[in-house]
């Protein structure tokens, strides 16, 4: 009789403890998205896998130390352009005074002129980068990184991007 | 002809008395109110957050001083923003943890309360978007203040004086916790700190030290062992004269963090540890530092950042591989120059600040009830 009062014990201790587990492991950390947002025709939340998926470019920047490193990601004006932004034929007049901020998770911005990303003003094809030699980015620096290519300073390089944000510039 | 004089007249005076029944229902008197001027230094910038429903106005900011110093809105009645929040100490309150309405002690070390006009996210983890929103955190906190607010606007609201303060402030004399909470936001972004000697010597005003010039080198250097720059990579966060920017690194206190930080209000595994990059203005009197006030002194902050950065995944990328040393993985600051740094942060003490009568105690005591 005590033998099985100890079986028991043991499989309500078992399960008690299974289920802890469980409830800890249902509770995951949130995934990484970027969004977009303010003057924009349609906000967007894009997850890793569905950036993943979007047609990717390859772009190089120097680092601290001047060595080129070369990533691969998607050219910001097309994610841009899927959320309606005023670019092309529309980047006229008031649409000149717009820019876009970039937000890191960490609140680190930097700031772009639409016309500083837009082909039909640069050849020069930012990129926000989801990987690096292949690999996904690390710790600190991905899922998503601004590469601006032929900057002196890498500064709007920006890290862990979580936001590219569009508003007019008011006065 | 005169029958329908009559009637205009009478017509008149009841559109008149109606006026005057509905004045005096409704409460509301024109609002005269005279706007703050907040001065400030134009190194600073203009970056301020100033929400359009709650501008700065005299009325509002002496309202706010009454109510920051004002311990009937915690419910032991002891306890105001001032019981942790203390002139003297740049607006903390010299402890590791701070005792509330029962004792029990603060999840975090209370934060300085100094040019909080430039701050946009408040708290250790940035979780109120304003000061608005950042006082009702500690109001409705059952440990800290009690969550006594709502009853607090009842109690306020039988004194002689409080009324009239709030009318004056906000055109009724009736008290909401709204105008509370946007009193005491006024009354906070007057909090401006920007006469110490760093700012004198910004002004041309002050020839600092030997010590205080080295220090200030190394605080806004990033080493370059390559190019024999020495640095302590200090302003990589802390730079721009208000010391702070508005990021939230992990600063490699712990490999596992017991306190996850910003990740609580987040939910995300890259904000384990992560915690505002607090100003550094008036340092030597905000002591103890960090956010559960682990070091007593700078002399230890300074060791920290020098020798005992713990690695994990969210540590910030300003300290990683950060040294003085080709090939080190330590900052590599001499005992000289980590005195010095010190040096110069006592050079960010503003003793203006912490004396000026405009943010002391009004001597709300005398308040009666009815």
């Amino acid at each position: 009789m005590k033998k099985h009062f100890l079986l028991l014990g043991f499989l309500i201790a078992s399960f008690t403890a299974g289920f802890t587990t469980s409830l800890s492991a249902q509770t995951p950390s949130k995934e990484a998205v970027l969004k977009v947002e303010g003057e924009v025709l349609k906000t967007l939340s894009i997850s890793i896998s569905d950036f993943a998926k979007m047609p990717h470019v390859e772009a190089n920047m120097k680092d601290r130390d001047g060595k080129i490193q070369q990533y691969s990601g998607v050219p910001v004006i097309e994610i841009l352009k899927q959320a309606g932004v005023t670019l092309g034929k529309d980047l006229k007049g008031e649409n000149l005074t717009k820019y876009m901020l970039v937000r890191a998770s960490d609140g680190y911005e930097v700031l772009f002129s639409l016309a500083e990303l837009d082909p039909v003003f640069t050849n020069r094809v930012i990129i926000l980068a989801d990987k690096k030699d292949g690999k996904p980015l690390e710790n600190g620096i991905g899922p998503f990184r601004l590469v601006v290519p032929d900057e002196n300073r890498p500064a709007r390089s920006v890290h862990e991007v979580s936001h590219f944000i569009i508003r007019f510039a008011k006065e | 002809m005169q029958i329908e004089s009559h009637y205009k007249k009478l017509t008149l005076l009841l559109v008149l008395v109606a006026a005057g029944i509905f004045t005096a229902a409704t409460d509301i008197s024109p609002l005269y109110v005279d706007p703050y001027k907040l001065e400030y230094p134009d190194y600073f910038g203009n970056r301020i957050s100033i929400p359009e429903d709650n501008p700065t106005t005299k009325q509002g900011v002496y309202l706010g001083r009454m109510l920051f110093y004002e311990t009937k809105l915690s419910s032991s009645q002891t306890i105001s923003c001032a019981s942790c929040h203390q002139q003297k100490f740049a607006f903390t309150d010299g402890k590791a943890f701070s005792s509330g309405i029962d004792n029990m002690r603060t999840k975090r070390n209370s934060m300085s309360l100094a040019n909080l006009l430039w701050v946009r996210n408040f708290f250790w983890d940035g979780r109120a978007k304003g000061l608005e929103d950042q006082a009702k955190f500690p109001l409705n906190d059952p440990h800290e203040m009690g969550g006594y607010l709502e009853k607090a606007v009842k109690i306020l609201q039988q004194t002689k004086e409080y009324p009239p303060l709030f009318r004056e402030a906000f055109g009724t004399a009736e008290i909401t916790s709204d105008k509370i909470t946007k009193a005491i936001a006024q009354f906070e972004r007057t909090l401006i700190s920007a006469n110490s000697n760093y700012d004198k010597y910004l002004r041309g005003e002050y020839n600092p030290t030997e010590q205080e010039l080295n220090g200030m080198e190394l605080f806004m250097n990033s080493p370059r062992p390559e190019k024999n720059i020495r640095g302590a990579n200090c302003a990589q966060c802390h730079g721009t004269p208000k010391m702070y920017m508005e990021l939230f690194h992990n600063n490699g206190l712990d490999t596992e963090p017991k306190d996850i930080g910003r990740e609580e209000f987040t939910g995300m595994e890259n904000d384990r540890g992560r915690f505002r990059v607090a100003t550094l203005r008036n340092i030597a009197l905000t002591a103890p530092y960090m956010h559960d006030g682990r070091f007593k002194n700078l002399d230890e902050v300074l060791d920290h950042y020098n020798e005992h950065i713990k690695p994990s995944k969210s540590l910030s990328i300003s300290l990683k591989n950060v040294s003085n040393n080709l090939d080190g993985e330590k900052l590599g600051l001499t005992a000289n120059e980590k005195s010095d740094i010190i040096s110069f942060l006592k050079m960010l003490t503003d003793s203006t600040f912490i004396t000026d009568p405009k943010f002391s105690d009004p001597h709300l005591k005398k308040v009666t009830t009815n």
